[in-house]
């Protein structure tokens, strides 16, 4: 299995199928990632249309 | 005469006299555990020959051997073989006797030169006991010496001479062979591991250059050689295979003078040190051979200096901006694989098995030798340095993470074995392999499904994504902490570091039910990125689907249908116009049949040409397909091969572009490709509407896939004797003569929908709970989509672009909106 961290981006070219850590590098990027989960640091965004004008509450960054 | 309390005269004379006895034998067989470590899982038993090969590693620290033959025979006795001095023999006093050297070196408890440190100037030995132990636990031993010109034998059962030494007569050889078999009323395994009798040589070898050790098991034919090459250097390139090397090597070598209890002594220190991209930090400590696990004061020693001068070498160079503080040992030394070995004249252990060295006096004195020899390799290797430190800065950042995320997950108490939420309405099965989960999108959606759903086997947990107006300009979605935790406590797996189970998950099928609109795509990606990366078990064992809600509700009187997107939607309209109308190409009517089948063609034609409308014009790429119907693929390609044939074909191409189109002016020019003659294009100018735009006509385009798919509709509508403008469409008194296929599929859908009510559900709030049950949950009517990885690279590449720091590739998937599951491998 190709491995490339969605943390640091690390690659391991041929990573046991059953890595544990899989999709990161190691446990370390795993937890990072999870921290980040938690703090809600991952966002999806897009530009406010005319329709969105009464759906959403507004909030701050 | 005594000699035991006296030194020797000569320090370098290895003789009877230089032994010196401190106590006898008797315990050894009584418990042999305390001296030779445990006799029943086989360490015990290879510690025998390391026992006896160190002795012979000694004369090489000596100077005095450069090659050591171990061999297993057939009936499990080992040898080991030395061209050393030989071990000294000749009448010593011991307890009052006369006997000889060489018995008493294999029969006294702590007998042996290594105890007067003016003969070995270090000596290793497991455990400090000696060869003797290794007599007293063999059933048999067999002592041969090579010394001063004359052989010499002797033999021992279980610790006891049964055959003094005897001289053998006269020979050129030198050293000595000892030849033993473990007694089998001692260890419960006889069997010697060449594996790791080999691995203990390697290590032998490389820690004392210049000796050559071979292995050889006749029970199998197996050999093996060691000669050490390269030293510890070439140990720690081999631990660091296998991982990426950060920098160059560094080998330090060098003898230290100290006083010592009154005397000068000399401390050997050897380190090897590989930097590599690996996390953890992996050096090996030895003193005099003797593998210290728990490392000491030589490492102590070793990780001062690291620490002091990496740090100082990055203040000078600068490294550090923008970093609060200095370096800690624990980020330079990550990813670090080294050895240090150190060669002592009398060191001192925490314990018997020499796991760790407490000489103190050697903390300074590595730490003196590896800092001058490091702060040297860094000025003469600036590259490397830069390299090291650049990574240590790496550590940090990413050890800040690390520990700012475990506070966080703490924080969020994420690990302390919550109760099910209270917004799951769970299931009443408890077999996980037919208890469903179903992730459902909005509160209102989710009181829906709890009322639709199969209370026996389908669980509901709504899930709301948290929405930020940013700036009155941006919408961000995310989901929040509270829903993350939700979900991983629904599942029951645990989440992170020592608390994941997935033999714990509650639901085999857990299903993804979202809008069918952008937010609901985006909680959708995000729902799919965290299953994908802390649960991808899930994934991969299958239990993870997408529902598939429908897009539309059609109403026909008192029927309804729904329908789950566009294509669902077309076809049913052409069905339903299809009994009212009637078609003839030419002059000769169609079958209901045949009508149906055009109908479904022409749909997919028109979709063709609506998606490669994004790039080219529809007039282009008709007049493309006229042709190839008209006369085939490889006369049109044989065209473009021509210089003269091009152009006469781009000119009467463009004319009937032009024709096509309303109002426009289109010119060809034909375009070479310098690198390769055989290639050319036709340039189309096209101007309409007051722009002007380009559009190349080559063999790429001619052979699109798309392109061949709407040729072949071309080629069916052919076979049935027509072509365009031969269509007459007929419904009751209304006559149509649409011109081409499109505008015919046009017309029908048109005719279709007449009488329709066609609502589009905007999201799943919409539909009513026994409507979402019915088109969505009903394990006998829904159609799921399993969600597959099939490139784990590829699906956190779509994640990464639409979060990702790069703004320009993000705002083209925002405005676009262009995610949906397919691009994660769905």
């Amino acid at each position: 299995m190709f491995i490339r961290c969605p943390i640091c981006r690390k690659e391991i070219p041929d990573a046991p199928d059953d890595f544990a850590e899989r999709p990161f590098c190691s446990r370390r990027c795993k937890t990072i990632d999870l921290g980040n989960w938690l703090s809600e640091s991952y966002r999806i965004s897009r530009l406010l249309g005319p329709e969105d004008e009464f759906e959403v509450e507004s909030g701050q960054n | 005469m005594p000699n035991t309390e006296k030194r020797p005269s000569d320090p370098a004379v290895y003789n009877a006299e230089s032994i010196s006895v401190l106590e006898g034998l008797e315990a050894v067989r009584k418990r042999p555990g305390m001296y030779i470590g445990d006799t029943s899982d086989g360490s015990g038993l290879h510690k025998m020959v390391f026992e006896v090969i160190d002795n012979s590693i000694d004369e090489s620290l000596a100077g005095h051997c450069d090659q050591i033959d171990v061999i297993i025979h057939n009936d499990g006795s080992v040898s080991v073989e030395d061209n050393g001095r030989g071990i000294p023999v000749g009448p010593m006093e011991h307890a009052g006797k006369s006997v000889d050297a060489a018995i008493v070196i294999l029969t006294v408890l702590h007998a042996g030169g290594k105890f007067d440190n003016s003969s070995y100037k270090v000596s290793g030995g497991l455990h400090g006991v000696g060869v003797s132990v290794v007599n007293a636990l063999s059933d048999w031993l067999f002592l041969e010496i090579w010394r001063d010109g004359k052989a010499y034998s002797a033999r021992f059962e279980r610790g006891a001479v049964v055959k003094e030494i005897e001289l053998l007569g006269p020979s050129d050889r030198r050293g000595t062979r000892i030849t033993f078999h473990p007694d089998p009323l001692v260890f419960a395994i006889t069997e010697m591991d060449f594996e790791i009798l080999a691995q203990r040589f390697r290590e032998l070898s490389y820690l004392n250059a210049g000796v050559k050790i071979t292995l050889r098991d006749l029970r199998t034919g197996r050999d093996r050689a060691f000669d050490g090459e390269g030293g510890v250097t070439s140990f720690v390139k081999l631990l660091a295979q296998n991982k990426a090397s950060i920098g160059e090597l560094i080998h330090i070598s060098r003898d230290i003078e100290f006083d010592f209890e009154g005397e000068r002594h000399v401390l050997g220190v050897q380190v090897a040190l590989q930097w590599t991209d690996a996390y953890s930090e992996n050096i090996l400590c030895f003193t005099n051979n003797i593998s210290n696990r728990d490392g000491g004061t030589h490492l102590t020693g070793l990780r001062t200096a690291l620490t002091k001068v990496v740090n100082a070498y990055a203040a000078e160079g600068n490294f550090l901006k923008g970093h609060k503080g200095t370096l800690t040992g624990e980020d330079i030394r990550e990813g670090l694989v080294g050895i240090i070995s150190i060669k002592h004249p009398d060191p001192k252990f925490s314990s018997q098995i020499k796991d760790k060295l407490v000489s103190g006096e050697v903390t300074v004195l590595v730490s003196t030798v590896v800092s001058e020899e490091l702060g040297r390799f860094f000025e003469e290797n600036p590259k490397s340095g830069r390299l090291m430190v650049e990574k240590a800065l790496l550590s940090a950042r990413a050890r800040a993470a690390a520990r700012k995320a475990r506070e966080t997950i703490t924080r969020k108490g994420i690990l302390d074995g919550l109760s099910l939420p209270g917004k799951l309405a769970d299931c009443q099965e408890r077999n996980p392999e037919f208890a469903e989960l179903f992730l459902v999108e909005g509160d209102s959606a989710g009181g829906s499904a709890k009322q639709g759903r199969d209370r026996r086997t389908q669980a509901i947990l709504p899930l709301r994504g948290k929405i930020l107006n940013v700036e009155k300009a941006r919408l961000d979605k995310m989901l929040s902490s509270q829903e993350i935790i939700t979900l991983i406590t629904a599942l029951g797996t645990g989440v992170g570091e020592d608390n994941y189970e997935i033999a714990k998950l509650r639901y085999h099928t857990i299903v993804i039910m979202t809008d069918a609109d952008v937010d609901g795509s985006h909680i959708r990606t995000l729902l799919l990125t965290f299953f994908y990366r802390h649960f991808p078990e899930i994934i991969e064992r299958g239990h993870l689907y997408i529902a598939q809600p429908p897009l539309y509700k059609v109403k026909a009187g008192k029927k309804e249908v729904y329908l789950k997107n566009e294509a669902a939607l077309d076809a049913y309209v052409i069905d339903n116009a299809i009994d009212d109308v009637t078609l003839e190409i030419g002059d000769h009517g169609v079958s209901r049949e045949v009508l149906a089948e055009l109908a479904r063609r022409g749909l997919r034609y028109r979709a063709i040409l609506s998606n490669i409308a994004r790039n080219h014009r529809p007039a282009v790429i008709e007049a493309i397909a006229d042709d190839l119907v008209r006369e085939g693929l490889a006369p049109l390609l044989a065209r473009l091969d021509n210089a003269e044939s091009a152009r006469t074909y781009g000119e009467d191409f463009a004319r009937r572009v032009e024709a096509a189109m309303d109002r426009a002016r289109v010119t060809a020019s034909i375009i070479e490709d310098a690198a390769d003659p055989k290639r050319r294009a036709i340039r189309l100018q096209i101007l309409a509407d007051g722009v002007t735009q380009t559009e190349l006509v080559d063999a790429e385009l001619v052979t699109a896939p798309e392109i061949t798919e709407l040729v072949r509709v071309r080629e069916y509508i052919a076979s049935l004797g027509g072509s365009n403008s031969t269509f007459t469409l007929r419904k009751g008194d209304q006559v149509l003569q649409p011109p081409r296929l499109v505008d015919l599929v046009e017309h029908i859908g048109e005719i279709g929908r007449a009488g329709l009510q066609i609502q589009r559900y905007k999201g799943l709030g919409e539909m009513n709970p026994e409507q979402l049950w019915e088109t969505t949950m009903d394990p006998a009517r829904r159609a799921l989509l399993k969600v597959r990885v099939g490139d784990h690279v590829e699906a956190d590449n779509v994640f990464s672009v639409l979060m990702g720091d790069n703004v320009e590739p993000r705002r083209e998937f925002i405005t676009q909106n262009a995610l949906n599951a397919r691009n994660l491998d769905v």
